[in-house]
C-alpha cells in the first residue's frame, strides 16, 4: 500500500483517489477511524424509558443502544456471545430482554446474560454466565442531548474531541432552554458512494449547490440564500464563512439569521418563530450567536460521520459499508418549544428537500456516486484530486473559534477534514494525535 | 369495513385509466398526469417504513411517521417544475422506466362516485451502465368519477423496502 502520507497533502488541498476505492485502506479506516472515534449513537429523545432501545451502527459494528433502569443509556454489540447471531431484528422498541433466535440464550437489558436453556443438561451448569454478557463499547457520553460512544478506551474525552465545535452546536441544541428533539424516524438511503464523499460535500462544498442543485433552487422559494445563486453565475461571499481547525470538525454559516429556512415554501412561520423568540437566545448565547447565526443556514460537521443543518433542520449519520457503500439515516430536528403546526411543517420540508425523494438530496446522489466510481478504474485511482480552492486565506476572528475562510464557496473545510483523515489514519494512539481549536494551534501542531 | 365490489364495467374503466397513468408516468409526461389524471385536491403520500416488533405496542411513544412524499397538487406541481427546468442533472440522458401495474381491486365507496383501488406497482428504472433498479410499492387510492373520466384523489403508498436502494427518487408512482 502507498505510504499514508503520499496520500494527502493539507498544504496543496491534494487528495490521492484512490482514497475512495481501495480496500486496504477502507479498513485501515474501520480499524483508525471509526475504531476509535466518538461516534453519534442516539439523541437523548428516542430513548425516553427504561429498556427503549436504538439499533444502530458504529463503523460496520452493529449496536443496541438501550435505556436503563437508572436513566443511563449503555451500548453493547448486537451479536450473541455464544455462536455469534444478530441479537435484535428491530430498528428500535422497547425491550427488557434481548432473546437470541439461533439457541435461545437470553440477554437482559443491562447487557449480562440471564438465561441459557438447557443450562443443566447441555453445560452440567459449568457455564459461567457472567463472562458471557453483551460486549459494551469502551465509552459513551452525551453532549446537550446527542450520545456518542467510542470503542477505544484511550478515546480522549468527548467534550475534548469536539473542542470549540461546542460554542457552534450549541446554536442549534442549547439555543432555547428545553433543546431539541428528533421528530420521526429515520429515513435511510443506501448509496454506492464512499462514505467521505459525502462528509467532504456537506462540510466545506457550498460551490456545488448553485450548480448541482440549480433545478431544486429554482422552484424553491428564496432561492438567493446567503448570496448563492443559481447557475454559480454570482456569489456574495461576505455574508458568510467557513469555519474548520477543530480537531476536525466544521461549520458553514451564513451570517443573516434567517436564510436556514430558505428553502421552506411556509418560511414565513418559521421567521415568526425566530422573531418571537431571537431575544431568549441572544440572553442565552450572547449578541453573535443569537442575531448573526441562529436562523442562519448552517453546516455542522461533527468528524467522522455526522452532519446537521439548523434551518434547513435535517440531522443525519452515514454508516459505512465497506469502500464503495454506505447507509445515510436522516431525521428532522426541531427546538421542543416549536409549535406543533411548525414541527410538522419542519418534518415535511426535510423530507421534501433532503428525504429519499427531497429535491435537493436527489441531486447529489449520482454525482456522488460517479466521483467513487470514477476512482476505481486503474488509471483513474492514480490522479490527484484537488480542494484548492482560496488556499490562503485563512485567519482568525475575535468574535469565533477556529480557523476562519469568507463564504460558503471556499474549500478551507474539505482540506481540514481530510488533514484530521490523515492525522487519525497515521497515529498509532491517540497520544500521537494532535488537538487543536484556533489557527495558532492549528499551524503549531501541523504535519506532527 | 365492508368492502362492496365494484360492478365489471367500472373496474375495467378504472383498471383502463391505471394502465393509462402508468403508461404516463413511465414516459414522464408530467403535464398529462397534472391536467388529465390528478384531482385537484389530490393527496399523495408514502412514509418511511419501520422495522418493529409484531409484539411492539409503543404506540403512543413510536417515533411519528415520516413521509417520504407528502404532497398536494401545488407541491406536485413543485416537484414537477423542478424536473421541467432541464437542471436535473441526474435524469439527462433520461432513464428508461417501466411502472408495472398488478392486483387491481375496485370497491364501491359510501360517496357513490368514488372507488377506492388497491393495486400494487412495481418500477424498474434502468440507469447507467448496468444499474437497474427496482421498488415494489402498495397502494391504496381513492378515484372520483368526474367529467374528465376518473381522477385521483387520493394515493397512500407503502414503500416495501425500509432503507431506500436508490441514489434518487426522481419518479412518482
Ligand atoms: S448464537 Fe445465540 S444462542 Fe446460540
Ligand atoms: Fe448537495
Amino acid at each position: 500500500m502507498e505510504k499514508l502520507d503520499d496520500l494527502i497533502d493539507f498544504k496543496t488541498g491534494r487528495q490521492k483517489r484512490l482514497i475512495y476505492s481501495d480496500a486496504g485502506i477502507y479498513e485501515q479506516e474501520m480499524e483508525k477511524i471509526f475504531g476509535r472515534s466518538w461516534l453519534f449513537l442516539a439523541h437523548e429523545c428516542q430513548l425516553e424509558k427504561p429498556g427503549d432501545f436504538i439499533r444502530t451502527f458504529m463503523g460496520e459494528d452493529e449496536v443496541l443502544v438501550v435505556r436503563q433502569k437508572d436513566n443511563s443509556v449503555k451500548a453493547f454489540l448486537n451479536t450473541c456471545t455464544h455462536r455469534g447471531n444478530r441479537l435484535c431484528k428491530a430498528d428500535h422498541g422497547n425491550s427488557k430482554t434481548f432473546v437470541c433466535n439461533y439457541h435461545g440464550w437470553s440477554f437482559s437489558y443491562d447487557g449480562e446474560l440471564t438465561g441459557v436453556p438447557l443450562e443443566e443438561a447441555a453445560y452440567q451448569n459449568k457455564l459461567d454466565k457472567s463472562k458471557f454478557g453483551m460486549v459494551e463499547v469502551a465509552q459513551i457520553a452525551s453532549y446537550k442531548g446527542l450520545i456518542f460512544a467510542t470503542f477505544d478506551e484511550q478515546a480522549p474525552s468527548l467534550e475534548e474531541s469536539l473542542g470549540e465545535m461546542k460554542w457552534y452546536m450549541d446554536v442549534w441544541l442549547d439555543a432555547m432552554p428545553e433543546g431539541t428533539e428528533l421528530i420521526g424516524t429515520a429515513m435511510k438511503v443506501e448509496l454506492p458512494v464512499n462514505w467521505k464523499l459525502a462528509i467532504e460535500n456537506v462540510s466545506g462544498d457550498g460551490y456545488h449547490l448553485g450548480w448541482a442543485h440549480a433545478g431544486a433552487m429554482t422552484v424553491t422559494a428564496e432561492s438567493g440564500l446567503a448570496g448563492l445563486s443559481v447557475g454559480n453565475s454570482d456569489v456574495d461571499n461576505a455574508s458568510a464563512v467557513s469555519v474548520a481547525g477543530m480537531n476536525g470538525n466544521t461549520l458553514l454559516a451564513a451570517l443573516d439569521g434567517k436564510s436556514g429556512y430558505a428553502f421552506y415554501n411556509e418560511y414565513q412561520k418559521a421567521w415568526d418563530y425566530l422573531d418571537e423568540n431571537r431575544a431568549t437566545v441572544v440572553e442565552r448565547l450572547g449578541k453573535f450567536r443569537g442575531e448573526k447565526m441562529w436562523g442562519s443556514q448552517l453546516n455542522m460537521t461533527i468528524f467522522p460521520n455526522l452532519q446537521f443543518l439548523p434551518g434547513l433542520n435535517w440531522f443525519r449519520v452515514y454508516h459505512p459499508k465497506g469502500p464503495g457503500k454506505f447507509e445515510m439515516w436522516t431525521w428532522a430536528m426541531v427546538d421542543k418549544e416549536m409549535s406543533e403546526e411548525l414541527k410538522q411543517i419542519i418534518l415535511n420540508n426535510v423530507s421534501r428537500t433532503f428525504g429519499p425523494a427531497g429535491m435537493f438530496d436527489n441531486d447529489d446522489g449520482d454525482n456522488l456516486q460517479a466521483a467513487t466510481e470514477q476512482s476505481r478504474g486503474w488509471r483513474s485511482r492514480q490522479m490527484d484530486l484537488y480542494t484548492n480552492m482560496a488556499i490562503g486565506g485563512e485567519h482568525s476572528r475575535e468574535e469565533m473559534p477556529g480557523v476562519v475562510s469568507e463564504g460558503l464557496i471556499c474549500e478551507q473545510n474539505q482540506r481540514y477534514v481530510y488533514r484530521r483523515w490523515l492525522e487519525m489514519m497515521k497515529a498509532d494512539s491517540w497520544a500521537d494525535i494532535p488537538f487543536y481549536n484556533s489557527l495558532e494551534e492549528a499551524q503549531a501542531t501541523e504535519g506532527q | 369495513m365492508n368492502l362492496i365490489p365494484a360492478k365489471n364495467d367500472i373496474y375495467l374503466d378504472l383498471q383502463r385509466r391505471l394502465f393509462q397513468e402508468a403508461r404516463i408516468l413511465s414516459a414522464e409526461l408530467y403535464d398529462e398526469w397534472l391536467a388529465d389524471i390528478l384531482s385537484d385536491d389530490i393527496y399523495y403520500r408514502m412514509d418511511m417504513p419501520q422495522r418493529r416488533f409484531r409484539e411492539d405496542k409503543s404506540g403512543q411513544r413510536a417515533p411519528a411517521k415520516t413521509p417520504i412524499f407528502n404532497d398536494d397538487l401545488a407541491s406536485l406541481k413543485v416537484r414537477i417544475g423542478r424536473y421541467d427546468t432541464g437542471f436535473v442533472w441526474a435524469e439527462n440522458p433520461m432513464n428508461a422506466s417501466r411502472h408495472i401495474i398488478s392486483n387491481v381491486e375496485v370497491f364501491e365507496m359510501d360517496e357513490k362516485s368514488q372507488f377506492k383501488v388497491y393495486s400494487i406497482v412495481e418500477l424498474h428504472r434502468s440507469r447507467l451502465n448496468a444499474d437497474r433498479k427496482r421498488f415494489t410499492v402498495g397502494r391504496e387510492d381513492i378515484w372520483v368519477k368526474s367529467e374528465k373520466g376518473y381522477q385521483l384523489l387520493e394515493r397512500l403508498m407503502t414503500l416495501d423496502d425500509s432503507v431506500v436502494l436508490d441514489s434518487n427518487m426522481n419518479f412518482f408512482l
